[in-house]
């Protein structure tokens, strides 16, 4: 096991979330859009959201990778089936507080339950297990980061030998 | 999603409204996309503006739809209500009250309903309302925000208000910088405006018309979807544009179909989609229709059709962008050598013609001008040297063949006219076209004399039917808009420039209360038929004025 494995495995595991909930989104089962919500975070211009919101999806791929290595390593072991543990874990994670709880709080353009008449926010927030972003979502996002955590189980395991 | 118009009771709407009877008057704020709409009721006034506003910068929604109402005098009880159907009215729409708007969902398309001073929002099942009381000097803001595959944005009121603002002021320079100054300015700048609407922002495409199947015979099936680009349209809309000085449109209308083209190339298909595919099924809706008008159809089914006059009309853009000192580019250069190429071993063949008939192919008159034409053109891009001259010969020889073709087999003694098709005894109104693209000289014998052939037999008023005789249709439809500005634009460029000028004028008199024009005019109603605003007839006024202001010169 090695943290170039889990890089590896990071930036080819994002690659695949992030490709099929663009898929997702042209089927037209979610309006989820993880790179314009992360990159309003930072601009109000949209290509430009969209620039920087890839750039930052790609980043907390790999630091998410390098968090599976410390379990893979932690748990002495690695492979598909604990990624896909690992993955779960993730994703309900994401869709019950990292996007729906945290990212509302640290995002300047969407509101929280504590925003009061002062603000105005613009973006649209997920909701629990991104419900708000349509009925499909949480199915995606789930079968998404089982792809991303089993991905990332195959390059650690991979490294190892 | 707002498809009342075909279906009151399955399509969507959004109505905003006095309650109780009121007197109103709409019109465009000058120079502007903005409607305004003033309701007098025995209270008082209100001014209701209504703007697809434009996202300037900053986080704008996806789209928006805003709508401005404003007490003028009085008291006056409004309500309002939103009832969006996704899908025609076909797919499942889901509505529920969220913070800190309302939400209707189907699929990965969302809206939500932004309001402000709007009395207090009911979310229903099937709808969100409000209710509210306008008084002098008070101001309402409701906001439609829509998304597509991504988050919602929800507006503050300060950025809806500004770009209700920013977007008037987009639309006033625009329009002042229209280079018409004749006596129809108005119309003109009202159709240039309507037809920027028609533009497809994210391709250069330019819609035929924003709407579908209303009908061209109430009760009738013809019942079409113009929300395609049409390649007929493409020699008109260029011209129009350079005409007006519109510029930067024009290039991106012309690169839009010479890239749309280049799938199919040589042979164009007639219509593509706005972004740029060729694939338009047609299918019918289970929608009552227009005033019962069925079928209601999405698609086209004339996309599969030989339209041959779609290849003079590609290429006079072509010459026409060239001629007005655009660069053509090398690329374009070959492709109009291969169209050319292409109507020499295609002229020959029977096709359906400008009015698309539904019914057996034959040898239209117009179709073998715009063969002629198309030749013409590619002969003159040579003699520019924009395009390569290597065929230029057959081109030659082959357009000598076309109007030999045309002076002996479309042209009728008895009618003292060219015919509507090769042994046709009836006349259509696209004959007009022979002059204004100048098949040949607007002020020869035979020309003038069609014109008055057509006048004679097709007219109604200053209104013109497309033609007489069965097209494979049931029931007959109104008179044709573009074909009588079309009149209008041919009596100028033939020398009748007074007798234009009244045609001219009471056209523009038939224009409805904010200055647009659907397909087609029932000649003793003047009741509006067909798809509406429709661009064609915008740019053949525009096409009609420009010309005879020519013409006065």
């Amino acid at each position: 096991m090695t943290v170039w494995g889990a890089l590896a495995g990071g930036f080819a595991g994002t690659l695949v979330l992030t490709t099929a909930l663009a898929a997702g989104s042209h089927l037209r089962l979610t309006r989820m859009d993880i790179p314009f919500l992360l990159g309003t975070a930072f601009t109000e211009d949209r290509t430009r959201a969209k620039v920087f919101g890839y750039t930052a999806h790609f980043g907390a791929g790999l630091v998410f990778a390098l968090v599976y290595y410390a379990g893979f390593v932690a748990l002495g072991q690695a492979g598909w089936k604990l990624g896909l543990v690992f993955g779960l874990v993730h994703a309900l994670f994401a869709g019950t507080t990292l996007v729906n709880v945290l990212l509302p709080v640290v995002h300047p353009r969407m509101g929280t339950p504590d925003s009061a008449a002062d603000s105005s926010p613009l973006l649209e927030s997920p909701g629990f297990m991104l419900l708000n972003y349509g009925r499909g979502t949480p199915t995606l996002t789930i079968l998404a980061h089982l792809a991303y955590g089993a991905i990332v189980g195959i390059f650690v395991g991979a490294s190892a030998r | 999603m707002f498809a009342a118009i075909l279906d009151a009771d399955r399509g969507g709407r959004w109505v905003l409204r006095p309650e109780g009877a009121a007197e109103t008057h709409r019109r465009y704020v000058p120079g502007t996309n903005l409607l305004e709409t003033t309701y007098t009721t025995a209270t008082g006034r209100v001014r209701v503006t209504d703007v697809m506003t434009l996202p300037g910068r900053g986080l704008a929604p996806f789209r928006e739809l805003a709508r401005r109402v404003e007490g003028l005098d009085g008291r006056v009880a409004i309500s309002w209500r939103i009832e969006p159907r996704f899908g025609y009215g076909l797919a499942r729409t889901r509505i529920e009250p969220r913070t800190p708007f309302p939400v209707a969902t189907s699929g990965t398309t969302a809206l939500a309903a932004c309001a402000w001073d709007a009395g207090r929002i009911e979310t229903e099942a099937a709808a969100i309302a409000g209710r509210f009381e306008a008084r002098a000097g008070t101001r309402t803001t409701i906001a439609l925000v829509a998304a597509d595959g991504e988050p919602l944005v929800f507006p503050a009121r300060a950025d809806v208000e500004r770009r209700i603002e920013t977007t008037a002021a987009f639309w006033r320079d625009w329009s002042a910088r229209l280079a018409y100054d004749g006596p129809w300015r108005d119309a003109v700048v009202r159709s240039a405006l309507a037809l920027k609407l028609l533009v497809f922002a994210p391709s250069g495409a330019i819609a035929a018309a924003p709407t579908t199947s209303l009908p061209e015979s109430l009760g009738g099936e013809r019942n079409w979807d113009y929300r395609f680009s049409w390649i007929r349209d493409s020699a008109f809309t260029i011209e129009s544009l350079l005409q007006l000085g519109c510029d930067a449109e024009a290039r991106a209308f012309f690169w839009w179909f010479m890239h749309a083209t280049q799938r199919t190339l040589p042979r164009l298909h007639v219509l593509y989609r706005l972004d740029g595919d060729t694939h338009t099924p047609e299918r019918t809706l289970p929608l009552a229709g227009y005033r019962d008008s069925r079928p209601v159809r999405i698609g086209n089914g004339a996309a599969n059709q030989l339209q041959l006059d779609t290849y003079g009309e590609l290429l006079d853009a072509a010459y026409q962008y060239a001629h007005r000192g655009h660069t053509v580019g090398r690329q374009t250069a070959w492709d109009v050598a291969r169209i050319a190429d292409y109507v020499c071993s295609q002229w020959r063949e029977p096709d359906s013609g400008i009015w698309e008939v539904r019914a057996a192919p034959r040898h239209y008159t117009q179709s073998k001008a715009m063969c002629w034409v198309a030749l013409d053109r590619a002969r003159r891009l040579v003699d520019r040297g924009e395009i390569p001259a290597r065929r230029a010969t057959r081109w030659a020889s082959e357009a000598a063949d076309i109007r030999r073709f045309i002076e002996e087999r479309c042209w009728s003694e008895a009618k003292r006219s060219y015919v509507w098709y090769a042994g046709a005894d009836g006349l259509d109104a696209s004959l007009l076209l022979l002059a204004i693209m100048r098949y040949e000289r607007p002020e020869a014998a035979r020309m003038r004399m069609t014109i008055e052939a057509v006048r004679r037999e097709l007219a109604a008023g200053p209104l013109l039917h497309r033609y007489t005789g069965a097209d494979g249709l049931a029931r007959g439809d109104g008179a044709f808009a573009c074909c009588s500005f079309w009149l209008a634009e041919a009596l100028a460029i033939s020398g009748q420039r007074r007798e234009a000028e009244h045609v001219m004028d009471e056209l523009v008199a038939l224009a409805n209360d904010v200055g647009l024009y659907s397909e087609e005019i029932d000649p003793a109603s003047h009741a509006f038929l067909g798809n509406f605003p429709q661009g064609l007839v915008h740019l053949a006024l525009i096409s009609a004025a420009v010309a005879m202001q020519e013409a006065s010169q």
